[in-house]
């Protein structure tokens, strides 16, 4: 069964070629653009705030009623681990980050009981175009393991009949690096 | 009785509840403190009563959903007394109980971004050089600190009002990223999550003593704050010298009902 899936750009594009389900699911990839609007807070102006907050998280709060609309039983989030994380010079980007992550909490709490699931998947920043020189690191110690990442896997396992009861919960697919 | 001796704060949205607890205990303390409210009809009230009480304060009417204002306000209180060293940003519009699937973006969501989010930003970007300056003052004499007032449920979510939640996480994220691009300047950034007896949950409770039945029994501590002596303790703490290596951290101060950070 294929998988509704709201967003642009080559998380969302491989998300598309990659991710199937079992049943009625949905993914939103959230807006995060790490190369705009990067800067210390004293010179971010309205603009910037609109382009790089405000505008991708009406798009994620779109894109979440657009699943619901659709009849998906799975609903999963991708987002960047800079939410948790913070990041120098990127503080409108990790709120959005976070406001993103949270949204699936309130999401879960809402739509458990229709049987729907919702959850995210946090990727390192790097995926978002996050320039980790710039943000400062996000954990303290190396990533854990070594090689390339892909979330396919894990955003097919949250978007299945398997994962039934797992709700409001934040996967992180990063290697081991944010723990 | 003077941990903040001479320092100036600005508390936004202290003309009642959380924010003007969090001014009455910063003024005990020595603060200079800026009671920036919206209306002048709270704000002065309460700078009147903080110096009716020996504190000393000032009422600047502000709207933090607008960047000019907030930056009126610091430059303001700049003039008026000299520095700015602590900025509490506590002001917010809070939301309506809404379905998610039907929320509607201007009546479910802007106010609470505006007010939460975009203030936040607007009250750090206006700060920042003189929370800079106050961090460069002599130790025991100055130390910029913002505080961001944000809620439990920032971190767990909320199934009543879904997109209360993400408007208070992405202050906590704010948050954070700003203690790192402060830290080498010596300034803090923390946030607060608190329960407390603001004026709008003590009218729920008058009106519903079920609910206040319900939050003291899931609460270990068995009631929910009080707001200056609670919650302005714990404000009190992040802006003096007892929090100088504290930054990025969420305090939640609700008896100990939220227990998942």
């Amino acid at each position: 069964m294929s998988v509704l899936v709201v967003g642009d750009g080559p998380i969302a594009d491989h998300v598309r070629a990659t991710v199937v389900s079992d049943v009625e699911a949905a993914v939103v990839v959230t807006a995060v653009d790490g190369r705009r609007g990067v800067g210390p807070v004293e010179e971010l102006d309205d603009a910037t705030i609109d382009a790089v907050f405000e505008q991708p998280m009406q798009k994620v709060i779109a894109g979440l009623q657009q699943a619901h609309a659709a009849g998906a039983k799975r609903i999963v989030v991708i987002v960047p681990t800079i939410g948790m994380s913070g990041g120098d010079r990127h503080a409108v980007h990790a709120a959005l980050a976070e406001a993103a992550r949270i949204t699936v909490k309130s999401a879960a709490r809402q739509w458990g009981a229709e049987g729907i699931t919702v959850n995210a998947v946090a990727l390192a920043p790097e995926e978002f175009g996050v320039d980790p020189a710039v943000s400062g690191p996000v954990a303290i110690a190396p990533r854990a393991m070594t090689g390339a990442v892909d979330p396919s896997n894990t955003v097919t396992w949250l978007c299945s009949g398997a994962a039934a009861h797992v709700t409001g919960q934040t996967v992180v697919c990063d290697g081991g690096l944010w723990m | 009785m003077n941990r903040l001796h001479d320092r100036v704060a600005i508390v936004t949205g202290a003309g009642q509840g959380v924010g003007e607890g969090i001014a009455r205990r910063l003024a005990r303390e020595g603060a200079i403190v800026v009671v920036a409210a919206r209306r002048a009809e709270t704000g002065e009230p309460v700078a009147a009563s903080i110096r009716d009480d020996g504190g000393r304060a000032e009422c600047i009417v502000t709207d933090v959903a607008d960047g000019e204002s907030v930056q009126a306000c610091v430059d303001e209180t700049v003039a008026r007394f000299g520095r700015l060293d602590i900025m509490v940003h506590n002001a917010f519009m809070g939301g309506i109980p809404h379905k998610l699937e039907n929320a509607r973006i201007d009546k479910h969501w802007t106010n609470m971004s505006r007010t939460g989010v975009w203030a936040s930003l607007f009250c750090a970007r206006s700060a920042m050089p003189h929370l800079v300056a106050s961090s460069r003052r002599p130790a025991g004499t100055g130390g910029g600190r913002l505080i961001l007032i944000t809620s439990p449920s920032g971190v767990e979510g909320s199934a009543n009002i879904p997109l209360y939640s993400p408007a208070k996480a992405a202050q906590r994220a704010i948050a954070k990223s700003l203690a790192r691009e402060w830290g080498p300047h010596g300034v803090t950034v923390n946030c607060i999550g608190p329960v407390a007896g603001s004026p709008a949950l003590l009218t729920a409770f008058e009106r519903n003593p079920a609910l206040q039945n319900a939050i003291e029994a899931r609460t270990p501590l068995g009631r929910v704050g009080d707001i200056t002596e609670d919650i302005g303790s714990v404000a009190l703490f992040l802006a003096s010298d007892d929090s100088a290596f504290v930054t990025g951290q969420t305090m939640i101060c609700d008896g100990g009902s939220f227990l998942g950070l």
